[in-house]
């Protein structure tokens, strides 16, 4: 059960080689051996979504896998994003101006969530918005302004794009 | 005013950020994930714990092998209660209430266990797969005892005892009676007999608890990181149980992933580590699981209500004699006691309504559970579901509208100060106000439309209100009505500005989630007359920190906040009297603003409030005779006359039930909200939203159930559920601005209110929705599906 495994991973751009027990989570891997302390556990029975990371363009529960299963995977997580408080992605940027956040564990998967949700669909309703991140708890703001933040995100994201056309 | 004029007040004065909107400080660093919370932070050579946990409710400990355990590669020790026992005192945490009956809470539990999940031994290894693989190892017996796992079995003739020296099972028993409730019964039009239940859950923070100790043999000081709400309270109560001077233990707080009352406790976990710590002389971390804080964190709200409501004709509520049980489970918390919530609820039952007679008697009862600890609100969301649902039942017997009863009941605008029945001092308030404001912003007119057209097509929508007073800011004579052992009526801040003329405020509050690094800053920024950007917060470290209470209880932004703004005021008057003398002007004319000292209405005779600084430090020879070389003020403030100040609000919700699955859905939620002057309203508004969603899991979801032997059945997100944001409607908030006469700047506290009123607004748009099947009193939380079934058919029943 001790007997380590090296597993290549490829986060955030970065290639890694790290030696594992089969039994590590993902997200003790990431967090332990690669002291990407942003993803978070709250609950390590894929309830929560505060250990949320996207995994070769999917979002997943990186306490529902192990690492060695993860193996040759492209993982992005949440230190991705962004180079520094001055230069947030827009989602970010959205969740500050909307207040979408209060303790902020929740806020690294449910930033991920969101950001992955708008690239499928960047022109979301409300509703569409609570069902893509209903699998993410947040026990703080009662959603109504990580709804607005996400809404705004698109928005102006769209906006973006569509000068980028001008 | 001329253009001239209006320039220099342009360039001398700041617009004030008390009371602006302002984006949150703190927040890129939690969006980037470099907040830093217990689990983050690793210590070269740190251990780990597992703690081996009980599986009987009730059971004498007959023998703990931990041989296997122990001799477990990538072990380091096994501890257990007995060994335990010899290194720290149990906690103990005593009312002064007479009739109170005392516990100590072991941090390993010693010769007996007293609820499933409370921790009989620790293991320590190299990581903390291997301490659960060797927690597993270790063989604890039992000799099982009777359980006692519900309030009715705790206060039955006979029942076994808990803690052998108690003559019963009851913490507490209070009794109060005010005005003449015989008479009011004798003289009421009617009596009503309500049973109100309010089921058991918690505030459940997504970030767990967790510790770590380190231990220095060359000092012999303790370091305890720890996911707490008030780190100096942790350092005072680790002082007492481990015996040592408290000037050798430094507790720190880092980020706290959610608290809600919950992380506001001492607890033997935290105990243990810090003594594992100090015998092995290697750092030990603890990270609690999603199983261990279920079972055994801190329970919160299980209240059972009787109330005998004696009611006029015309909808006046004259009388309430009230009966209230609360389950406290096994043992009393630190620094509450298991008084906390039967001296809230007997003390508010009354609300915003003008109740002249009432009676009450209260008991704290023991039972085989997890203990129960304030959560956001405490007992406010039980007192209030009772009162609430009264006034609705009152409305039903004599055919009035709900609304109109509770405008007949509610104290008026002239009646501030109101001192209550139970001689709360409601020191001002918007009763009528809000409940009117938030049928008007809410659309009340148009959710009736709604529920009309939905009945024509078969579906069940139901309309509810709540209103609540809620108190805030409890001050220092609160406490001590109330018997704590501790009186936490004040709260501490140092501000300090460097050199350079920036500014650190330590306080002794703890922010997790509630942005204080954002409104503290904006309060001091505009007493210095700097931009918020040159003033930092930082809380949370005991050896930098003015000692203070944490936070909890609303208090933080009265008490934290008028201390900041006092010490801010301090340092601000040492600013004046130096540009003063620098200016050669009367320190009365010296205005601070934009980051500059002026002499009033000249924007050409000022200083930079940086050079001010820099030469308080650097160049002391030009500080006026007898001012000391530093810019550093500390102050306490505990508003007079300490009763606290009662803030208010009401709610309206739109439901949908389907009768047929028990299913409720929310489709609109409203809140009109009054906490005095806020310093932030976006913040105000986030603290609404996130208390009306916990609210709302009350009221529909979330319960822990234990069964008849006290084995908790409720230990995973897919048992005990949190509602997601398919669950929670928007939330509309809109203000109200009252004044507090007693506070600084009029503010209020406000962080719990939006918790307390979703559960009666759910349960009466419940039971609004069902009424064409026939009334029905629907008395308790939460509204699973099968007590909505359960409704149902007792309404039709009643019909027929």
């Amino acid at each position: 059960m001790n007997q380590h495994h090296e597993v290549r991973l490829n986060v955030n751009g970065t290639e890694h080689t790290v030696s594992v027990p089969p039994r590590k989570l993902l997200v003790d891997c990431l967090r332990e051996d690669l002291r990407l302390t942003g993803t978070h556990v709250g609950c390590e029975q894929g309830v929560c979504g505060a250990c949320t990371i996207i995994m070769d363009g999917q979002n997943v529960r990186s306490c529902l896998m192990f690492a060695v299963q993860a193996d040759g995977a492209s993982i992005e997580t949440i230190e991705s994003l962004a180079s520094g408080p001055e230069d947030l992605h827009p989602v970010q940027q959205a969740f500050v101006d909307c207040h979408g956040l209060q303790c902020g564990f929740c806020t690294p998967g449910m930033v991920l969530a969101a950001k992955s949700f708008l690239e499928q669909n960047p022109s979301p309703t409300d509703d569409e918005i609570r069902e893509a991140i209903a699998g993410n708890i947040c026990r703080c703001t009662g959603y109504t302004f990580i709804v607005d933040a996400i809404r705004t995100a698109a928005e102006r994201m769209a906006g973006e794009e569509a000068g980028q056309h001008v | 005013m001329s253009e001239t004029q209006a320039e220099t007040q342009a360039a001398t004065q700041q617009p004030k950020l008390l009371g602006a909107r302002v984006t949150r400080v703190e927040d890129p660093r939690f969006l980037t994930g470099n907040g830093r919370y217990v689990d983050d932070i690793a210590l070269p050579g740190m251990l780990h714990v597992a703690f081996v946990r009980s599986t009987m409710a009730h059971a004498d400990i007959t023998g703990v092998n931990v041989e296997a355990a122990a001799s477990h590669p990538g072990v380091h020790a096994v501890v257990t209660g007995a060994e335990m026992a010899g290194e720290a005192k149990p906690i103990t945490c005593d009312s002064l209430v007479p009739t109170w009956q005392a516990t100590e809470y072991p941090a390993l539990a010693h010769e007996r266990v007293r609820f499933v999940g409370e921790a009989v031994a620790a293991v320590v290894a190299d990581d903390r797969y291997i301490a659960e693989d060797a927690s597993e190892l270790v063989r604890v017996e039992y000799s099982a005892r009777e359980p006692v796992a519900s309030i009715e079995a705790a206060i039955r003739d006979g029942a076994p005892r808990l803690h052998d020296s108690w003559e019963d099972n009851f913490f507490v028993k209070r009794h109060f009676n005010g005005g003449d409730v015989e008479g009011a019964m004798a003289e009421a039009d009617g009596v009503l007999e309500l049973d109100l239940v309010s089921h058991r859950h918690s505030g459940i923070p997504l970030e767990c608890r967790g510790c770590i100790a380190d231990y220095n043999r060359g000092d012999n000081t303790l370091t305890l990181w720890t996911s707490t709400q008030i780190p100096h309270l942790v350092r005072t109560g680790l002082a007492d149980v481990l015996e040592m001077p408290e000037n050798s233990i430094r507790v720190i707080a880092p980020e706290v992933g959610g608290g809600y009352g919950i992380k506001g406790h001492l607890f033997p976990e935290e105990i243990a580590v810090a003594v594992l710590a100090r015998k092995l002389g290697r750092a030990v971390k603890w990270i609690e699981d999603r199983r261990e804080h279920l079972l055994a964190c801190i329970h919160a709200r299980e209240h059972h209500h009787r109330l005998q409501v004696a009611y006029k004709q015309d909808g006046t509520v004259t009388g309430i004699k009230a009966l209230l049980y609360v389950d406290c489970g096994a043992y009393s918390v630190y620094p509450w006691t298991s008084t906390m919530d039967t001296g809230m609820a007997l003390g508010i039952l009354p609300g915003p309504y003008r109740i002249r007679n009432y009676e009450c008697e209260a008991y704290s009862v023991t039972t085989n559970k997890c203990p129960l600890g304030p959560y956001r609100g405490v007992a406010r969301p039980a007192a209030c579901f009772s009162i609430e649902r009264a006034m609705d039942e009152v409305a039903h017997a004599v055919g009035l509208d709900p609304f109109e009863v509770r405008r007949r009941n509610l104290v008026r605008d002239d009646e501030f100060p109101y001192e209550s029945v139970t001689g709360l001092i409601y020191d001002s308030g918007s009763f009528h106000e809000a409940l009117e404001k938030v049928c008007r912003d809410g659309d009340l007119e148009g959710m009736r439309r709604l529920q009309e057209e939905a009945r024509a097509e078969g579906r069940y929508l139901g309309i509810g209100f709540s209103c609540y007073t809620e108190q805030t800011a409890h001050t220092t004579n609160e406490f001590i009505k109330r018997g704590v052992p501790i009186i936490f009526g004040y709260d501490t801040a140092i501000v300090r500005m460097d050199p350079s003329g920036t500014v650190l405020v330590h306080v002794s509050t703890h922010s997790h989630g509630q942005g204080h690094e954002t409104t503290y800053a904006q309060v001091v920024a505009d007493q210095l007359g700097i931009p918020l950007e040159s003033v930092k917060v930082a809380f949370g470290d005991t050896a930098a920190t003015p000692y203070g209470h944490g936070t909890f209880a609303s208090r933080s932004a009265v008490l934290a906040g008028g201390a900041s703004l006092r010490a801010a005021q301090k340092v601000a008057e040492m600013l004046v009297r130096f540009a003063a003398e620098h200016l050669e002007a009367d320190p009365g004319d010296i205005e601070l603003a934009q980051g500059k000292a002026f002499v009033r209405g000249s924007a050409s005779r000022g200083v930079e409030i940086a050079d001010l600084a820099r030469w308080a430090y650097h160049r002391p020879e030009k500080l006026p005779d007898g001012m000391e070389p530093v810019l550093e003020a500390v102050s306490s403030y505990d508003a007079d006359p300490g009763t606290g100040t009662f803030a208010n609000a009401a709610h309206l919700v739109l439901v949908e039930v389907d009768p047929e699955t028990g299913g409720v859905k929310l489709l609109r939620y409203a809140v009109t909200e009054d906490c005095g002057r806020m310093i932030n309203p976006l913040i105000v508004d986030g603290q609404v939203h996130g208390g009306v969603a916990q609210g709302i899991g009350g009221a529909l979801l979330e319960e822990f159930v234990y069964d008849e032997n006290g084995q908790l059945l409720t230990t995973t997100f897919l048992d005990y559920l949190l509602p997601g944001a398919t669950d929670i409607p928007k939330i509309e908030v809109t203000h109200l601005e009252t004044l507090s006469p007693f506070t600084l700047e009029g503010i209020k506290g406000m962080g719990e209110g939006g918790a307390i009123g979703p559960g009666p607004a759910v349960a009466s748009a419940v039971a609004d929705a069902l009424s064409p099947f026939g009334h029905v009193f629907v008395n308790e939380l939460p509204l699973t599906p099968e007590r909505v079934r359960k409704f149902v058919q007792q309404a039709t029943g009643n019909a027929a």
